[in-house]
């Protein structure tokens, strides 16, 4: 039950780091972006190719799949995002969704379609009350907990983030005090990106890497963020962590359902609460 | 100092405004006053720049200023206040002043002080979070607010909407305090607040400006009023 316990720990983390991206861009920019996860894919693919290719250490491939990532999702923004601000919902979905296949077949192309291993990048345990952990799960979960107090300090402490903050309270309001949300915008998908794919670099050595790791996580995000709220930063802090317990804890007694509690969660939340038009 | 000629609004194919003109003088304030649905607030966000005219044009300053977004119309001076009372409500108070500060490039400690010009209790809640205030309060911060920088036109949509009496007091009295000191459209469905605050009254009935109002006897007349609406 404890090592459930700790996978589940490092699921949360690893959804915390994609959903927050998935949250920030619903919430200020009203775009469901269905490219959200190209970029976990992305991040995840450029790590293997920086360690395979290039010979470099786990945190510098790391580094360099972030850094691409997050440049490709600016590319996203500019070209295909700011032209669906205000738009209908019905083509948000769409576009996002075209991006996203595109992407699935850029990775196929480039890595070709079987899954691709990475090694634990420390190899070693930790021990605790008799419990053995491996230390690169402790150090996930302690690197999502650290992105979080960030992410918190950045959005009450600086001037970008307090408008972020009010963006997602009220869009039109921020426009109406003289404020261009667009480079707000944009900063905030591109911090989304870059924090989905840092997702996808983390969990690169736990699970499979292949090019449709991003629609698996996909749906997960979608429940995750609608459990914590749609924009609500600490809301999806929350509902990461609590829905990855829920998947470990129920796969332990019945692994078919593991990933359907996490969807009867949402359900249930929604029915508590529903989304306001 | 503000112009609108002639604009015809609508929403997807249902036309809102027809043909509504109206003028106001610097230092003025212009009511709009008239029943639900007669596109008092379309008129106003139109103005802001939320929406587009089909047809027909704005003008302020002599310039023409149709279509521009509200960004740049708030570095020009016109000023917004909704009808929804929607503050920061993640932000403190404080917060939501100093977001307008930032924007309009005036110190954090002279913003402050413009807002407790016009409302001192508010020193008490600058730390609070501004979702935590009445509706009142709110109202009250959003035209603060407005106040930072140097605004010249100010837009007000149903100040005074679902209040108690002691508020909407105090945004009278607030109003009062402003009237001379900038020109201001407000819209408002109180008639003994227009008739003590408007140099001019506009009538909009189902889209269209059915009367204007300029005669201080007739504006003071709240049954003339009403029987306009």
């Amino acid at each position: 039950m404890i090592y459930a316990i700790m996978y589940g720990l490092t699921v949360g983390a690893v959804l915390y780091l994609i959903s927050v991206g998935f949250s920030l861009t619903f919430g200020t920019m009203r775009v469901i972006n269905f490219a959200h996860t190209i970029t976990y894919t992305l991040g995840a693919y450029l790590l293997i190719a920086s360690i395979r290719s290039l010979g470099v250490p786990f945190f510098w491939g790391g580094a360099v799949g972030v850094a691409v990532a997050a440049l490709a999702g600016y590319g996203i923004e500019r070209f295909v995002i700011r032209r669906l601000y205000g738009e209908s919902l019905d083509y948000t979905f769409i576009a996002t969704y075209a991006v996203f296949l595109i992407g699935v077949d850029i990775v196929k192309w480039l890595w070709g379609v079987f899954p691709k291993p990475v090694s634990d990048p420390l190899g070693k345990t930790v021990d605790i009350l008799g419990f053995v952990f491996p230390t690169y799960r402790l150090l996930v979960i302690l690197l999502a907990i650290v992105v979080f107090f960030g992410l918190e300090l950045f959005m009450r402490k600086t001037m970008v983030g307090k408008i972020i903050v009010a963006a997602l309270d009220n869009r039109e309001g921020v426009r109406c005090l003289g404020i261009g949300v667009e480079k707000y915008f944009s900063l905030a998908f591109v911090l989304g990106s870059a924090l989905a794919a840092l997702g996808g670099v983390l969990y690169a050595p736990i699970t499979a890497v292949h090019p449709y790791m991003g629609s698996h996580i996909l749906l997960l995000c979608f429940a995750v963020v609608l459990t914590g709220g749609l924009g609500n930063l600490r809301g999806t802090f929350l509902a990461s962590f609590a829905l990855g317990m829920l998947i470990s804890i129920t796969g332990r007694y019945w692994p078919a359902g593991s990933e359907i509690v996490a969807f009867i969660a949402m359900a249930a939340v929604l029915l508590a609460r529903p989304i306001e038009a | 100092m503000l112009q609108v000629a002639g604009i015809d609004v609508a929403y997807g194919h249902a036309k809102v405004l027809h043909d509504v003109s109206l003028d106001l003088e610097e230092g003025k304030m212009l009511f709009v006053v008239g029943r639900n649905g007669a596109g008092k607030t379309t008129l106003l966000r139109t103005i802001m720049g939320l929406l587009r005219p089909l047809k027909g044009s704005i003008y302020f300053d002599g310039g023409d200023i149709t279509g521009l977004p509200p960004e740049q119309l708030y570095h020009r001076g016109i000023r917004y206040v909704t009808q929804d009372k929607k503050v920061f409500g993640s932000l403190t108070v404080r917060e939501n002043i100093e977001i307008a500060a930032y924007s309009s490039g005036e110190p954090l400690s002279q913003a402050l002080d413009k807002v407790l010009e016009i409302y001192p209790k508010m020193k008490d809640f600058l730390n609070l979070k501004a979702g935590q205030l009445s509706g009142g309060q709110r109202q009250i911060l959003l035209i603060g607010q407005a106040m930072v920088g140097n605004p010249r036109l100010l837009l007000v949509d149903e100040p005074t909407q679902g209040l108690a009496a002691i508020v909407i007091n105090e945004i009278a009295r607030i109003l009062k305090h402003l009237k001379g000191r900038l020109s201001a459209v407000v819209v408002e469905q109180n008639l003994p607040l227009v008739s003590q605050l408007a140099d001019r009254v506009v009538v909009l009935k189902e889209g269209k400006v059915t009367q204007v109002l300029d005669d201080a006897s007739e504006i003071c007349n709240t049954s003339l009023l009403e029987k306009a609406l």
